[in-house]
């Protein structure tokens, strides 16, 4: 098959961006501190989020960070397509190692995670898509 | 932006925008070098080209083929044995190298003959192997020598052989990485899907960007197969070519090095709907994790978990011991591409030495934008280094070894600093939790080897020291260890062998009775 394979999601690849600034500028100091140490967890231990392309990234920090966020608030996460479940692999990873390392993540609020989480996902959009040097992840093939 | 501009390369003023210094709250968006570009002229580059990246890296692994160089022969020595991808099949691939052989008067006249010949000739010397790949080179792609052509010739003449052409000559991208990403999207069109593998297992992994350097695929095949999974193939170390045509039959594509393979998994899960997952095979956690990770996604995570815990409690005492002598030492991590994220933060918590440089020779910004987030503040990133500026960066960082491929290893040799080959290892196999020991034993052998304090010495203008005699490592290393640590009752020197893949290629694995409503369907 595949020599003509054609790609589907041309209009997903030629995104557009979502952040002109750092998400986090404008947020207090305890929370930058508290994403901080989440994102400083991912980019020390995880691979996820560093696909080769703007809009696969997305899409991982996006699946990946919000079943992370069901898995903290103890909610059920709905599984349906192996992608997803590639999902929930590193979410549950995460999961566990983030209720290890930073146990004050555990006493906060669901509606606090559920912020805190919705933050660390600007700030890798931002890091790793918006605001990255890397001149690849736009190019529209793999 | 950090940018770090070498006094050697004050004359080649674009080379400033390749390195960077790592800053205190510097991140991706302000800390990263270019990368993946044509080298500067000017600038002597310890790049291979893209023929060497399809051919070397990725397509010689394959065990049971026939790889055939179109071109010089020059082209196939230079890409010959030395990355050290053995095969459990006695190294055909390693033992065995072709090449057309052309000449000038080929260029003049066409090779597509000489190229058809060659084909037949080669089948016919080795009538057990009835697989080939085929290699454009400069010369026969500049011709217009048409490989495919000559290759659907010859299948039509000899039914029973397959043919894969890789188009991918060596002025095809900056660097070897254009060939990596050519081979990776040329076995896709033409192979993958044309031949349809046996499922034995409910769980079921394609294992990409892993080329078996001295065993590494044969150590993280021993854990799939203790877990019950089957690897249906390996892209492309210890692999075979029919394997890899099957590729599509996978239930997960599991990727060892993003940088040579991404784009095939990519693919895969455009095309096929397989999920790709990033794994790290060395340190203890990082394996630990990918292996809790493949566990998880196939519902069979207790398998991970006890290997987990046999391994770690056979060979951490080990690996500490190495710890303990290791601590702080000075390490430039200067590989080709993958290694310098895959290694970065692991040696420095599992070793506990110090990255003080990353450099990729074909890596992509993306390849230096996990090796800066994963080492620490005040690491020197380079990319496309040449060999003046690995002096320079040697003699202001002064480390206590580097790892390196061999080019930029004698240079390091020759003002001192021990090196061992990132590319091909020293004493490998370097995965696996016995691999990472042996890994941290070569680190400690290469550094307290007391050829280096000798080596040292003038003869021709130093004092030579008389008052003492030869020094062993162990009195090099001890020397400033706490009485405790050094004699630890529990700690101990590597105790494995010196070959462990013979013992694994002998072992059987027990049965994992299948559950999936396939089995039936897949055993016919």
């Amino acid at each position: 098959m595949a020599a003509n394979h054609t790609i589907k999601n041309m209009a997903e690849r030629k995104y557009q961006k979502v952040y002109t600034s750092n998400p986090l500028d404008e947020v207090d100091a305890d929370t930058k501190e508290k994403v901080s140490h989440l994102e400083n967890y991912i980019m020390k231990h995880c691979l996820w989020q560093f696909n080769s392309r703007g809009w696969d990234r997305r899409k991982q920090n996006a699946g990946i960070l919000g079943q992370t966020t069901q898995l903290l608030c103890g909610e059920e996460v709905n599984i349906t397509t192996p992608q997803e479940k590639c999902y929930w692999v590193d979410a549950v990873m995460l999961d566990r190692n983030y209720r290890e390392l930073f146990p004050w993540l555990l006493e906060l609020s669901k509606d606090e995670i559920k912020a805190l989480m919705k933050h660390l996902n600007a700030r890798l959009d931002w890091t790793l898509i918006d605001g990255s040097l890397n001149l690849e992840l736009t190019v529209v093939n793999y | 932006m950090p940018y770090h501009e070498f006094e050697c390369s004050k004359v080649i003023p674009e080379r400033k925008e390749h390195a960077v210094i790592k800053g205190k709250g510097e991140d991706l968006t302000s800390c990263l070098p270019k990368g993946y570009l044509n080298t500067i002229p000017g600038s002597i580059s310890e790049r291979g080209c893209a023929y060497c990246g399809a051919k070397h890296v990725i397509g010689t692994p394959m065990k049971d083929v026939i790889h055939i160089s179109h071109g010089p022969v020059g082209c196939t020595y230079d890409t010959w044995q030395t990355k050290r991808y053995i095969s459990d099949n006695d190294n055909f691939q390693l033992k065995y190298t072709f090449a057309t052989d052309v000449k000038e008067k080929h260029i003049v006249f066409g090779a597509e003959k000489l190229l058809k010949q060659n084909i037949i000739e080669a089948f016919k010397a080795f009538p057990g192997t009835k697989r080939m790949t085929i290699y454009q080179t400069c010369a026969t792609a500049l011709i217009g020598d048409d490989a495919n052509a000559i290759a659907e010739e010859v299948m039509e003449e000899m039914p029973d052989v397959d043919i894969f052409v890789c188009n991918s000559p060596g002025f095809g991208g900056p660097s070897q990485s254009g060939g990596h990403h050519k081979i990776n999207i040329a076995w896709i069109n033409q192979k993958v899907g044309t031949l349809e593998p046996k499922i034995t297992s409910d769980y079921v992994i394609n294992y990409v960007g892993e080329y078996n350097i001295q065993g590494d695929q044969e150590v993280m095949l021993d854990f799939f197969k203790r877990m019950g999974i089957q690897v249906l193939s390996s892209f492309t170390g210890n692999g075979s070519y029919d394997d890899l045509r099957g590729m599509h039959r996978a239930h997960l594509n599991v990727l060892e090095c993003a940088r040579s393979a991404e784009y095939i998994c990519d693919e895969l899960r455009d095309r096929y709907g397989i999920p790709r997952l990033d794994i790290d095979g060395f340190g203890f956690k990082a394996l630990g994790d990918s292996l809790r990770k493949i566990g998880l996604f196939f519902g069979i995570e207790d398998r991970a978990e006890k290997i987990i815990v046999e391994e770690t409690a056979k060979w951490q005492p080990q690996l500490d011991w190495y710890k303990e002598r290791l601590k702080g030492k000075r390490i430039c991590l200067w590989p080709g591409g993958s290694k310098l994220w895959h290694w970065a933060h692991a040696i420095q918590e599992e070793m506990g030495v110090k990255v003080v440089s990353v450099y990729t020779k074909f890596g992509h910004q993306g390849d230096m934008e996990k090796g800066v987030s994963r080492c620490g503040e005040g690491a020197l990133a380079i990319d496309d280094p040449n060999e003046l500026e690995g002096l320079e960066a040697l003699e202001t960082l002064k480390p206590h070894c580097i790892f390196t491929g061999k080019r930029p290893g004698e240079m390091a040799k020759k003002v001192n600093v021990p090196y061992l080959n990132a590319h091909a290892y020293h004493n490998g196999p370097w995965k696996g939790w016995e691999g990472w020991v042996r890994f941290a034993r070569d680190i400690y052998n290469a550094i307290y080897s007391p050829i280096h304090q000798l080596a040292l010495v003038d003869i021709s203008k130093d004092e030579i020291q008389t008052d003492y005699g030869f020094q062993t490592r162990r009195m090099l290393s001890d020397k400033e260890l706490p009485e405790e640590i050094r004699a630890s009752t529990e700690l101990s020197e590597y105790t494995g062998n010196y070959d462990v893949i013979a013992d694994l290629r002998k072992k059987t694995y027990p049965e994992f009775p299948r559950t999936s409503a396939d089995t039936q369907k897949d055993a016919a």
